[in-house]
């Protein structure tokens, strides 16, 4: 297995158990190898759009669906909370660990709150709707934007 | 990428911030796009959908035009 896929191997797994981004240390120590290394191996992972990194290029601000900070969509499975994205990531986050759990976010108009409750087999039926105000062809011109 | 209460909400939204209205996605069609992305995520060869495949994705789902277009240069 290359260095790039137990990278985003370990990265991933991080997110999951923890729900919190790992430090360039933490993954260095998984992978077992240098954070050099780590930190180049980032680098690539960004060019296939696999991680966005803060402006100190080893602090991870997405691993999709999973976001690195906190924001309004919040994703609890049992005790474990998880930030992510977007409100598709919200959704993707359930399906990455193929899990039941629940949403919480909000309208972005009214800041009426959502929490919904996601089965194996996705929402309940449910009239909230998702607005994506960027094209497709544009979404990784700015991803945190979009 | 947004919640939002209803069709109402965003055309406010959008029109409080001049913002374009974009079609409208479901919470169902929501949730077929995030496990279609993401249920390998977690795999040793997950990877993104290509444009085409991104494509298909969507036209299964309805969402069709350029906005979905990944390689579409015009917007409508």
């Amino acid at each position: 297995m290359s260095l790039d896929t137990r990278t985003k191997l370990a990265i991933y797994r991080h997110f999951a158990e923890t729900g919190q981004r790992p430090s360039l240390q933490v993954v260095a120590e998984s992978v077992g190898t240098d954070a050099s290394k780590i930190r180049e191996a980032y680098v690539r992972l960004r060019a296939h759009r696999v991680l966005v990194l803060e402006p100190d290029g080893i602090s991870i601000r997405m691993a999709p669906p999973f976001s690195g900070v906190p924001t309004q969509h919040v994703v609890f499975i049992n005790e474990t909370r998880y930030f992510a994205n977007c409100a598709w990531d919200s959704f993707g986050i359930l399906a990455a660990l193929h899990r039941a759990g629940r949403v919480q976010s909000r309208c972005e108009q009214s800041g009426e709150p959502l929490s919904l409750e996601i089965g194996l087999e996705g929402p309940p039926p449910c009239s909230w709707l998702f607005h994506c105000l960027v094209p497709a062809a544009k979404w990784w011109d700015d991803i945190v934007f979009t | 990428m947004l919640f939002f209460r209803s069709e109402e909400r965003v055309r406010e939204w959008c029109g409080a911030h001049g913002y374009p209205m974009r079609p409208l996605v479901t919470m169902y069609q929501l949730w077929t796009l995030a496990t279609t992305w993401y249920s390998t995520r977690l795999q040793e060869d997950s990877r993104r959908p290509q444009p085409d495949e991104m494509r298909s994705i969507f036209a299964g789902l309805g969402l069709e035009g350029d906005f979905w277009d990944p390689q579409s240069d015009s917007f409508g």
